[in-house]
């Protein structure tokens, strides 16, 4: 080490950024230390699979001169036709559905790693004790989870829209279906914003892992089995409503048109509904679990 | 320069007053912050950091408003905490200038600085290390250069030397008399460690219950209290003790040095010269008379025991 790097060096330019810009760093380390974890790459590579498979079939469908029952098969599967209408919308919204479970998965193990480890490490004074706010870590925190969802959900649907228009060889797919990006970014945004805040605060108050994927596995399957059986055992489809992946599954079908059942549509407002509840209960937890008093044992 | 100055600051958590109305003026330079556990240490610093707001009181920490500007503050200050606070996966390097990401440093800007602090402070080939391989003492060393990415104006360190061995303990002091000696930065080093304290800090301020008992000057505090002397005699020793006993001076026994001494009280009043001529009446010898140099350790056992009188 020569002599002049073992003298201490002020910091000559003091010029400071907004505060919100720490919520791009907090997302940049987020996604560093899901993509280093190695456990983690199964997952994203079963991820990437699926948009595989979708982008051939859209390839197949487009390109390949296939008989009508050929072609039928592949939409009862994916959804895809290569003219306008609602069937084309269901196909995005299948791989979005599809990619969820995907997500599910990666964000189970991942709570830990992202929010539990600051509480349970003590790395909360890391972040409260320099210049930012505890919303500013709060925000932080949502859109690192945000971001890994869109990485497998709206970003792949968005290729593949993309895909599918350069197939055609025209532009006037783009042009005649607008609303799709739209509501692919809308029913993303739905999926971040719920999933986001029900991890960030789940994983604030257990923290570790096995707990948060029991609570987690909990949610999103035991209550979805058990709203399954009492709609069977009722007949009364409102028994849904507890099963919150099916509230944001009727919620994407909403925003993309695709209702298919009456009673979807019916169900559509009330699962809104119930989805902002939940979220802004679980928001107001969160904010009370990151307390500044906390920072200095 | 003033850069704490706070007045009847007040704070409580339901029944538990944690502080009160602490009145603290703290110059610029190196300042101990030391009290049992439960004093109140944590909370102050809180509201130092301006993380807390107080239930009442009002001050300045480097010209900021405790109450108006906390995260001005936060910008002005570094922080190096007690506890572990890593974050996974992250390699030293980048753990430092993501701290430089939060304080509002340009991505760029940080990871320079992360470098710069991190050779000085002695890190600067484990840099692209993973930081579960770091051990104790450097875990200890990248927590300071985190605190130091921004180059603040004062430095909080909460336990610098905690879990460290003494070969690594030496090092962090060293590192820590250099820094302040270079920079001429100012530091609140909040320990249980007197010994750090007295060793790096001109300033102390000394906590008990919630009140500050004691601040000030190592020297003021020292100069507090005089009229102490450490004594050591041959000959008639119990002559001696009842002569010296009838002119007003108390014995502290057991001896509280360890020195093989007796510490003795003297009245106002009483000269170095009438210890000698008591002996002399006594038929005794005086071997030893020393004044009493108190270090931090025994006054701190003593404000806290109240055996001095509580003043401001």
């Amino acid at each position: 080490m020569d002599f002049d790097q073992a003298r201490y060096h002020g910091w000559e330019d003091r010029r400071l950024q907004s505060p919100w810009m720490a919520c791009l760093a907090i997302v940049r380390v987020a996604l560093m230390q899901v993509f280093r974890n190695k456990a983690y790459w199964v997952v994203l590579a079963l991820g990437s699979l699926r948009f595989l498979a979708f982008w051939s079939i859209i390839w197949a469908v487009t390109q390949l001169p296939l008989p009508e029952e050929t072609n039928n098969m592949f939409l009862k599967e994916f959804g895809f036709t290569a003219g306008n209408d609602a069937d084309q919308n269901n196909g995005y919204m299948r791989f979005m559905e599809g990619q969820q479970i995907i997500v599910m998965i990666l964000l189970a193990f991942s709570g830990s790693l992202l929010v539990g480890s600051d509480f349970r490490l003590r790395a909360l004074p890391f972040y409260l004790a320099r210049r930012i706010d505890r919303r500013h870590y709060i925000v932080g925190k949502l859109l690192a989870v945000s971001s890994i969802i869109m990485l497998l959900t709206v970003v792949p649907a968005l290729l593949l829209f993309v895909e599918y228009g350069m197939f055609t060889a025209s532009t006037q797919y783009w042009i005649d279906n607008w609303q799709i990006p739209l509501a692919v970014l809308a029913f993303g945004l739905v999926l971040c914003l719920v999933n986001s805040i029900l991890l960030v605060t789940l994983s604030a108050y257990l923290q570790r892992i096995v707990p948060i994927t029991i609570t987690w596995a909990t949610i999103f399957l035991l209550l979805g089995s058990l709203s399954g059986y009492l709609r069977r055992a009722t007949e009364d489809e409102r028994w849904r409503l507890m099963d919150p992946w099916w509230d944001m599954r009727i919620v994407g079908r909403m925003i993309f048109g695709s209702f298919q059942t009456e009673s979807e549509s019916e169900l559509a407002m009330w699962a809104t509904l119930l989805l902002v509840g939940v979220c802004s209960v679980a928001l107001v937890a969160l904010v009370h679990r990151v307390r500044a008093v906390d920072i200095v044992e | 320069m003033q850069i704490v100055d706070i007045h009847h600051v007040s704070r409580s958590f339901g029944s538990v007053k944690a502080l009160r109305d602490v009145n603290l003026a703290l110059r610029a330079g190196t300042i101990g912050l030391v009290g049992n556990n439960g004093a109140g240490k944590s909370t102050l610093l809180k509201v130092l950091l301006g993380l807390l707001e107080p239930d009442s009181g009002e001050g300045t920490i480097l010209g900021c408003d405790i109450r108006r500007a906390s995260r001005e503050l936060r910008g002005r200050v570094g922080y190096m905490p007690e506890a572990a606070a890593l974050i996974p996966m992250l390699k030293g390097v980048e753990y430092v200038s993501f701290g430089g990401d939060l304080y509002g440093m340009s991505h760029r800007e940080a990871k320079r600085r992360a470098h710069e602090v991190l050779n000085y402070v002695g890190l600067g080939e484990l840099r692209y290390r993973r930081l579960d391989e770091y051990s104790t003492g450097n875990i200890q060393r990248l927590k300071l250069a985190a605190a130091l990415v921004h180059d603040p104006q004062l430095l909080l360190l909460d336990e610098p030397t905690n879990g460290l061995d003494p070969a690594g303990r030496m090092g962090m002091l060293e590192l820590l008399e250099d820094l302040i000696a270079e920079t001429g930065k100012s530091i609140i080093l909040c320990t249980h460690l007197l010994g750090d304290v007295e060793r790096l800090c001109k300033q102390v301020v000394v906590l008990d219950r919630g009140t500050v008992v004691r601040a000030g000057t190592m020297d003021e505090l020292r100069a507090h209290i005089s009229g102490r002397w450490l004594i050591g005699w041959s000959g008639n020793e119990r002559a001696y003790r009842e002569a010296l006993s009838a002119a007003g001076v108390t014995f502290t026994e057991p001896d509280e040095t360890g020195q093989g001494g007796v510490m003795v009280a003297v009245p106002e009043g009483f000269t170095t010269r009438q210890f000698f001529e008591i002996a002399r009446s006594c038929g005794a010898v005086l071997t030893e008379l020393k004044a009493d140099e108190e270090n931090l350790e025994r006054l701190f056992f003593r404000v806290t025991a109240q055996e001095v009188p509580v003043t401001a």
